[in-house]
């Protein structure tokens, strides 16, 4: 079985250290994800695995013996690269392309046996590209081509393969492909594969294990789920993701947060009265824009709570699957009375939340501003026979502010107080001008779209 | 098309690759014997053959050679046969280095003076024309052997500017190329303002030709055209590696470094010796592996024997035309086989580069 130890490395380019004390052990039938921001030394470990680069100071041993002490094209017949970008020159066809694979196993006046060419054929077959054959490489469109390419490093026969972003070109059902075939050579051939990835989400779900680099240095090494959390993320990416199981791969599951602003400062705070799944965008769009944030009345594990325990947005909870009660109910009138705006989502009430209805419009008698949200109407998420729609009528006349959706929302809040009177009346003048008919007859047509 | 097809196709390579080159040094040897017969002087075919056949040995004594004139035997042997002996080397020459320059350089620019060979080799010449010394060193001008040298000292001058610790980025090769090119051309323009009387020698050196040349001229260049060609065909599949890229080459085996070394050293040196003793023909290096590329394929080990070949066809062909075209206004006069081979190499080129426009990108 191959065996790849990779002994304290460092790279430089020039005095610039790129790559610290890197030390990485792999056998047959690894399959490694390497992982870390633009610029962190992930394609330099790659290219000083490959020969290109000569360690400053460690040692890359093959099978026990120093890589840089071996001929290039002994190497060649264990190790294929997989390379992040190619130009090629001249126009040879795919099957030209594939076959040149085949050159560390050649002598120097050797023609293409057909032995060779049954090789070329059955990668050719493995990744798809066989119809290609004679098509002048040049002419393909990025993924045939970088199918043609990975096939070239398959044809090496190699029993290590380096993917540098491999998946740059490749559309979802090719990347989904390449990666189906990488995985199964790798278990079935004992393989060891090193995987350049940028999507983490590919990486938990095809590699055994995983390297985080961060300027240099490995920060973190393991299995997937130990590797991949939401503070190591933090502090390599700097970007903030929720970690989870995905339901149906089984596999760690990240989901990115787009990269917190410098908040602006808003010197206001909203409450938000949301439920199941229907607050979390807002939550995080409204963090982003500088605004102080609370919740509730929440259930605990619902979705809404979950996004606002991690975006830590003090919420007025309830226990699980209860209706909420008197007493949770006050604390969260006193919460809403702490905060200078009211937001209502579109969720759907029960009798369970129906007092959710009531402390928005104890908020708005109160003479705090408050929006509701009427994305979905409320027909279709009254599940109280009438009660709901009720409240929410009554919300309307006693003078909270009905959005359609988030965006119309967030477009009133970023304007200025001035302007948002401007827009109101711009949208009463509107609203007068047109005839109920034609009214009704536009959110139809808008339903049907939907 | 089906699985057997792709492949057999594939097998029948081998046997097509030999045919066409075949064909082609067919296609030489009668454009060598037609060549024969070109000139100011008309000589019969049937001359040409049996002059010819006298001189192969064994075969030799059987000829009867009395029909022939010994003026036309001493046109065909001493005159016409070496300057196309001299054709044959020299397109067969610069060819073979620019399909060997356009191959590490991955660049369809490049040709056989890319290092800055014609423009040292010019340096060389116009200093030997200049300083007016019949030198002569086993028998050979000193005119050549300054040239010769003049374009390994220019080579050299480049690849070691453009050395970056061990390695030699192909871009800044290149680029040092044309820096080199355009310094030293400024130094033969200041040789050539203070020439006076030399001058036209210097100019008629500048355009290209060969039309005084010996044997001895010729076997002088000969081994290092020849074991040049030769050695570079080794590395034919090479150059197809390369074209996948460096990096790539490396991963697929290949001793990059040394590998473009020992091709730039040799397609220099079949340049240097080409360009001693004949100037500077221009367009020969760059458009024949092109052409040639156009209709066999990129597939080096094919390509550069039949560049080879063509090229020496090609060259002998223009030589031809140079005797020729100006005959019916003075018989002495000749235009230098360098014009003639960019006023109809050029046309020709872009002619097929427009024809097979949407399948060629080099």
């Amino acid at each position: 079985m191959v065996l790849l130890n990779v002994d304290g490395v460092e790279c430089r380019y020039g005095s610039t250290k790129v790559l610290d004390d890197v030390s990485l052990s792999v056998k047959g039938g690894d399959f490694v994800g390497i992982l870390g921001p633009n610029g962190s030394g992930k394609t330099t470990l790659l290219k000083s695995i490959s020969r290109s680069l000569k360690p400053y100071k460690g040692a890359i041993l093959l099978n026990e013996s120093d890589i840089y002490s071996l001929k290039n094209v002994d190497v060649a017949k264990q190790m294929a690269v997989v390379p992040q970008e190619t130009s090629i020159g001249f126009n040879f066809s795919a099957l030209d392309v594939v076959l040149m694979g085949r050159n560390p196993h050649m002598k120097r006046f050797q023609m293409e046996s057909a032995n060779d060419m049954a090789i070329a054929r059955k990668v050719m077959n493995l990744t798809n590209i066989w119809h290609l054959a004679e098509r002048p490489i040049n002419e393909l469109s990025g993924g045939e081509k970088q199918r043609v390419i990975i096939a070239r490093a398959l044809a090496q026969e190699p029993k290590i393969l380096l993917l540098d972003e491999p998946l740059t070109h490749l559309d979802i059902v090719n990347q989904l492909e390449i990666m189906d075939l990488v995985k199964d050579l790798c278990v079935k051939e004992k393989l060891i594969i090193l995987a350049v990835f940028h999507d983490f989400n590919l990486a938990a779900r095809y590699c055994n294990s995983a390297i985080i680099i961060k300027k240099g240095k490995i920060f973190a090494a393991g299995s997937l789920p130990a590797v991949l959390t939401s503070e190591t993320i933090k502090s390599v990416f700097n970007v903030d993701a929720i970690v989870t199981k995905h339901l149906v791969t089984n596999s760690v599951f990240v989901i990115p947060l787009s990269p917190q602003k410098p908040s602006p400062c808003k010197e206001c705070s909203i409450h938000l009265i949301c439920g199941a799944g229907t607050g979390t965008t807002l939550m995080k769009v409204l963090l982003d824009e500088g605004y102080s944030l609370t919740a509730g009345v929440l259930n605990v594990l619902d979705t809404d709570f979950e996004t606002a325990q991690f975006l830590k947005i003090p919420v007025t909870t309830e226990a699980p699957f209860s209706p909420i009660t008197e007493k949770t109910h006050k604390a969260n009138l006193e919460m809403i009375s702490e905060a200078s705006t009211v937001v209502l989502t579109s969720v759907p009430f029960g009798d369970g939340n129906l007092q959710n209805l009531e402390a928005a419009l104890a908020a708005v008698k109160r003479g705090i501003p408050t929006f509701v949200i009427e994305e979905v109407p409320i027909e279709r998420r009254d599940f109280t026979g009438g009660k709901a729609k009720a409240l929410l009528a009554e919300l309307k006349s006693k003078g909270a502010e009905f959005v359609k959706d988030q965006n119309e929302l967030l477009s009133l809040l970023n304007v200025s107080v001035e302007k948002l009177q401007i827009a109101k009346e711009e949208r009463d003048r509107l609203l007068n001008h047109l005839k109920p008919g034609e009214i009704s007859k536009e959110t139809t047509m808008k339903d049907k779209d939907e | 098309m089906s699985t057997d097809e792709v492949e057999s196709t594939f097998f029948q390579r081998t046997s097509r690759w030999k045919f066409i080159l075949i064909l082609l040094v067919l296609a030489l040897i009668i454009t060598v014997i037609i060549s024969l017969g070109v000139g100011s002087t008309p000589v019969p075919l049937s001359d040409i053959v049996t002059v010819i056949g006298k001189n192969i040995p064994f075969l030799g004594g059987h000829i009867d050679s009395s029909a022939v004139t010994p003026q036309n035997e001493a046109i065909i042997l001493e005159v016409r046969l070496p300057r196309i002996m001299a054709g044959v080397l020299i397109g067969a020459a610069l060819a073979a280095a620019g399909v060997l320059y356009q191959g590490v350089f991955k660049n369809p620019m490049a040709d056989s003076y890319v290092l800055g060979v014609s423009a040292g080799a010019a340096v060389g010449a116009s200093v030997a024309i200049l300083s007016g010394i019949g030198f002569v060193f086993l028998e050979l001008r000193l005119v050549q052997i300054a040239a010769f040298l003049g374009a390994i000292f220019a080579m050299f001058l480049v690849y070691n500017l453009s050395r970056v610790g061990s390695r030699v980025p192909v871009t800044t090769l290149l680029l040092c190329g044309i820096a080199v090119n355009f310094f030293l051309f400024a130094v033969v323009g200041i040789l050539e303002i203070v020439a006076g009387n030399q001058l036209p020698d210097i100019v008629f050196w500048l355009m290209g030709g060969y039309s005084n040349v010996y044997w001895k001229d010729i076997f002088a260049v000969l081994p290092f055209i020849i074991i040049g060609i030769i050695l570079a065909y080794f590395y034919a599949r090479d150059l197809n590696l390369l074209a996948m890229g460096e990096e790539t080459a490396h991963h697929l085996g290949l001793n990059v470094e040394r590998t473009k070394q020992i091709l730039l050293v040799l397609a220099s040196l079949i340049t240097a010796a080409a360009v001693s003793i004949c100037g500077l023909i221009g367009f020969v290096g760059l458009m024949i592996p092109h052409l040639t590329r156009l209709v066999i394929g990129p597939d080096h080990r094919i390509l550069f024997p039949t560049s080879t070949i063509i090229g020496a066809i090609f060259l002998v062909i223009c030589d031809d035309l140079a005797r020729v075209v100006a005959t019916p206004f003075a018989s002495t006069l000749e235009i230098p086989v360098g014009i003639v081979t960019m006023l109809f190499g050029a046309p020709f080129f872009i002619f097929l580069l427009k024809k097979k426009k949407q399948s060629y990108s080099a």
